[in-house]
């Protein structure tokens, strides 16, 4: 038995975790049981989201493994561990592993990909129906998030690219090549705050300058939620000559502004990364898998919803997709007696959400090179990261990749992308750290492969340098800058 | 019927490539690994043989009139050639990726004059016996080379360009001694050095000096990682082009659109033009009617015999399928306009060309903005 306790940091310090009073229960449960000790794999990890997919303790079946291989993995969340009874948990994810088909549990889909399960339609519904969503839970998403707002308005980071960006279109200009529209484009525009803060100084710096950069600006808001675009607009209204809005695919932003393709000057994505959809692939002993997910609601959970429906269990599979396919207003109207308004099927939305939770299993990758990790990529860019490395797990970030790589075809050859998120910059640090996925409110976030991103904007041509947000104290942001390599 | 000279007579419209051909993903990695000491030299020679053989076989199914090796066996435009010269100092030979660039120094002036083969007459002839189509042999221009070296040698770094081209002039004639007729000349970083034309130009003149073949200039607005490095026009290298003893200009059109084919008449160019016909930069296929459309629109400002069809650069970051179908593509549209070329006649005997009007003006302008 191979046990991998990966958050070393939290064995030591004042209150340290003890890993054997959790361990014991676990392998306890594991000796009372029929599977192959040699075949297990226990990894220990610290899940630091409150709400996430997870039980204290999952079984995870190894598929396509020889005899010799490992057959299962338990998975533990350290963090839960106090106050659970570890043996009685462990010998109930067990029961589940050797007859899935008794299960209580009510699954949503088919194993698949992580990046194709329907928690991605969560988190497309989130955004789409934001609105309903904050009516009934009373706070706006910004509120959510964890600092409760976004990193992107601060007026000195702002200024900074500007001033950047003014020194090369004066540099430009005096070769005669400065074009007469300059593109500046924001992907994931929020509520527009950031891009007001941007405005209001680029005005100013233009002035100041005594160029005429703010009357040929072309400044683009991009956001996949309509309502979050509409209040973006308000927000920038007084610069409205100088901005456009369009709703953007993060995952594929040419679809929408494939016109600008070698125009852009900037641009600029703030927390869009952490939010797209996202494989994980794992080498356990030699060989490289692709992490299977599949969305169910505990039985604890399927029981509230029915009752919340007034049905039975076995309902509640289909009317969660309906919601899924409909959005909450469609919903109430197609569920009049059990769901009345809007509000009761926007609670029943949050419900199911705070309930899902994701079983995973572990699939043999036959060829990186046969793994599309975005329609351009291929999975061969995750040779060398995952080559000589040893038992490891990390996201593909498929969706960030996409929408990274899109975007970079939208840049003038003297043109950046500058986007603060949640990057993991050293892939080492999987070792060490869980990445996600967690809950955020309605939406979803995962630590972005910025490793990844690294390599693939290398092989794009593209320098990428991460450095920690500097304009604010304790964040965990990081900034990402792609430019050109000379 | 063409500036360009080759063993047998050539269409009119003759097609050829610029240069570099689709380097699959695998191909890529191999390199790679030869870097990493994974699979030997003699492998790797052994599989960019194979590989520019299928190189050769692609562009004679697609029935381009003169071919080129495909450059597969060159790491990218400028360390093939800076490896050989000698008096470059390149400290670090290892590469992350085999398509990266060297840091390559110059610390003494180079030494000049035609003891230093550069061996470039190996892959010609390897070329040369594995087709029976002409043969056209590109060599990254002195200009471009020298503004990847660290000059510590030279105050004035047009003497850097002067070395580095007497070195090529030899090379170039121990290429055309094995037999080479069409040469081309590449400057791809030109774009970015809008000034210094001029001394790009002597460069380019030191090379061909006394060198008895068809010589073509390619300069683009770059191609490395399929992006452009520099926007902007053409006019940048007018007049002091005009003063290049090149036969033909092989410029990109197909991305940009053809406006800056004027420029040409404009200045009064009156030898070869290789216009750009397809896109390297997408991965969308041409139809054969868009480039039709797109040879017309070229055929107002340059008369057919002056003309040869190509894709506006190398293509090297395609994929295989679509490069195949994209010369294909370039072949059946050249047919296209070659067949009304030749049944389309005034009264007077000359050729006209079916010139659309507006209507196919836009058409063309369209199929440029499309691609």
């Amino acid at each position: 038995m191979l046990v991998d306790v990966r958050p070393t940091k939290r064995l030591r310090g004042s209150s340290p975790v003890d890993v054997s009073a959790a361990l014991g229960p676990i392998v306890e449960a594991l000796g009372q049981d029929t599977v192959d000790l040699s075949r297990v794999r226990v990894v220990c990890d610290w899940i630091q989201y409150k709400h996430n997919f997870r039980d204290v303790i999952d079984i995870r079946p190894i598929t396509g493994s020889a005899s010799s291989g490992m057959e299962l993995e338990a998975a533990v969340d350290l963090r839960r561990c106090a106050g659970t009874d570890l043996n009685a948990a462990t010998a109930e994810a067990l029961r589940e592993f050797h007859d899935p088909d008794s299960s209580d549990r009510v699954y949503l889909e088919q194993w698949t990909a992580g990046k194709d399960s329907c928690i991605w339609d969560f988190n497309a519904l989130y955004w789409q129906a934001l609105g309903r969503w904050e009516e009934v839970s009373g706070q706006d998403y910004e509120q959510a998030l964890p600092g409760g707002s976004s990193d992107g308005r601060n007026q000195e980071a702002a200024r900074e690219l500007i001033l950047e960006l003014f020194d090369t279109w004066d540099e430009l200009a005096r070769l005669s090549s400065l074009p007469e529209q300059l593109y500046v484009v924001e992907l994931g525009v929020g509520n527009g705050t950031q891009a007001k803060a941007w405005l209001d100084e680029f005005r100013e710096l233009a002035l100041i300058r005594g160029v005429d950069y703010y009357q040929r600006l072309h400044y683009i808001m991009g956001d996949y939620s309509p309502h979050v675009l509409k209040l973006a607009q308000e927000t920038v209204a007084e610069h409205a000559a100088q901005v456009s809005s369009i709703v953007v695919d993060a995952t594929d932003p040419t679809a929408s502004l494939g016109f600008l393709r070698h125009k852009a000057f900037l641009v600029y994505v703030s927390n869009v990364y952490d939010n797209l959809p996202t494989d994980e692939v794992a080498s356990i002993s030699g060989r490289t898998y692709r992490v299977e997910v599949r969305a169910y609601l505990p039985r604890e959970g399927s029981l509230a919803l029915a009752e919340r429906l007034s049905t039975t269990p076995e309902q509640v599979g289909g009317v969660v997709r309906k919601l899924l396919r409909l959005g909450p207003e469609l919903l109430a109207e197609a569920l009049p007696q059990q769901l009345p308004d809007v509000a009761s099927a926007v609670r029943f939305w949050q419900e199911a959400w705070s309930w899902l939770r994701l079983a995973e299993r572990y699939v043999p990758l036959e060829g990186l090179d046969l793994y599309q990790i975005c329609p351009t990529v291929t999975g061969e860019v995750l040779r060398p990261i995952l080559e000589d490395r040893g038992d490891f797990r990390m996201q593909v970030s498929n969706g960030a990749v996409a929408s990274f790589v899109a975007t970079l075809r939208l840049l003038h050859p003297y043109g950046r992308l500058h986007c603060h998120d949640l990057f993991v910059t050293d892939a080492r640090r999987y070792d060490s750290q869980f990445c996600g996925p967690g809950k955020y409110d309605g939406s979803i976030v995962n630590w972005v492969n910025g490793a990844l991103v690294q390599c693939v904007g290398n092989r794009h041509g593209f320098d990428v340098n991460y450095v920690p947000f500097r304009h604010r104290e304790g964040t965990n942001i990081t900034t990402l800058t792609a430019q050109v390599r000379e | 019927m063409t500036v360009l000279r080759a063993p047998s007579p050539l269409p009119l419209l003759p097609t050829s490539v610029v240069g570099s051909y689709s380097v699959p993903e695998w191909l890529e990695g191999v390199k790679t690994d030869f870097y990493h000491r994974k699979i030997s030299k003699n492998y790797l020679d052994d599989i960019h043989g194979v590989v520019t053989k299928a190189a050769l076989k692609d562009q004679e199914r697609a029935d381009i009139d003169i071919v080129s090796g495909g450059e597969l066996s060159r790491d990218n435009d400028i360390d093939y050639l800076l490896v050989r010269l000698p008096g470059i100092e390149i400290p670090d030979t290892r590469k992350s990726n085999s398509y990266d660039y060297y840091d390559a120094v110059v610390r003494e002036p180079l030494p000049v004059g035609s003891r230093f083969p550069l061996r470039l007459t190996d892959d010609y002839r390897f070329v040369r016996d594995n087709t029976d189509r002409p043969v056209k042999f590109s060599i990254t221009g002195p200009f471009s080379l020298s503004r990847k070296l660290r000059n510590e040698a030279y105050d004035d770094p047009a003497g850097l360009v002067m070395a580095l081209a007497e070195l090529l002039n030899a090379e170039a004639k121990r290429l055309v001694a094995e037999g080479a007729t069409v040469l081309q000349l590449d400057e791809p970083l030109l774009c970015g050095y809008r000034d210094q034309v001029g001394t790009a130009v002597e460069g380019i003149n030191t090379v061909i000096d006394g060198v008895d073949a068809s010589w073509a200039l390619h300069i683009c607005y770059g191609n490395r990682y399929a992006r452009p490095s520099w926007e902007g026009h053409y006019d940048f290298l007018f007049p002091k082009v005009m003063d290049a003893r090149v036969d033909q200009l092989v410029l990109e059109f197909a991305r940009r659109g053809y406006e800056d084919l004027d420029l040409l008449a404009r200045s009064g160019w009156d030898r070869g033009v290789g216009v750009g016909v397809i896109d390297v930069k997408t991965e969308e296929v041409e139809t054969a009617e868009t480039v039709a459309h797109r040879i017309r629109r070229a055929l107002r400002v340059v008369p057919p015999e002056r003309m040869t069809i190509n894709p506006d650069c190398g293509l090297r970051h395609l994929p295989g399928d679509v490069a195949r179908a994209k010369l294909r593509a370039m072949a059946e549209g050249t047919a296209i306009v070659r067949d009304e070329l030749s049944t389309v006649a005034t009264p007077t005997g000359d050729i006209a060309i079916r010139d659309e009007s507006g209507a196919s003006r836009e058409a063309v302008q369209e199929g440029a903005m499309q691609s």
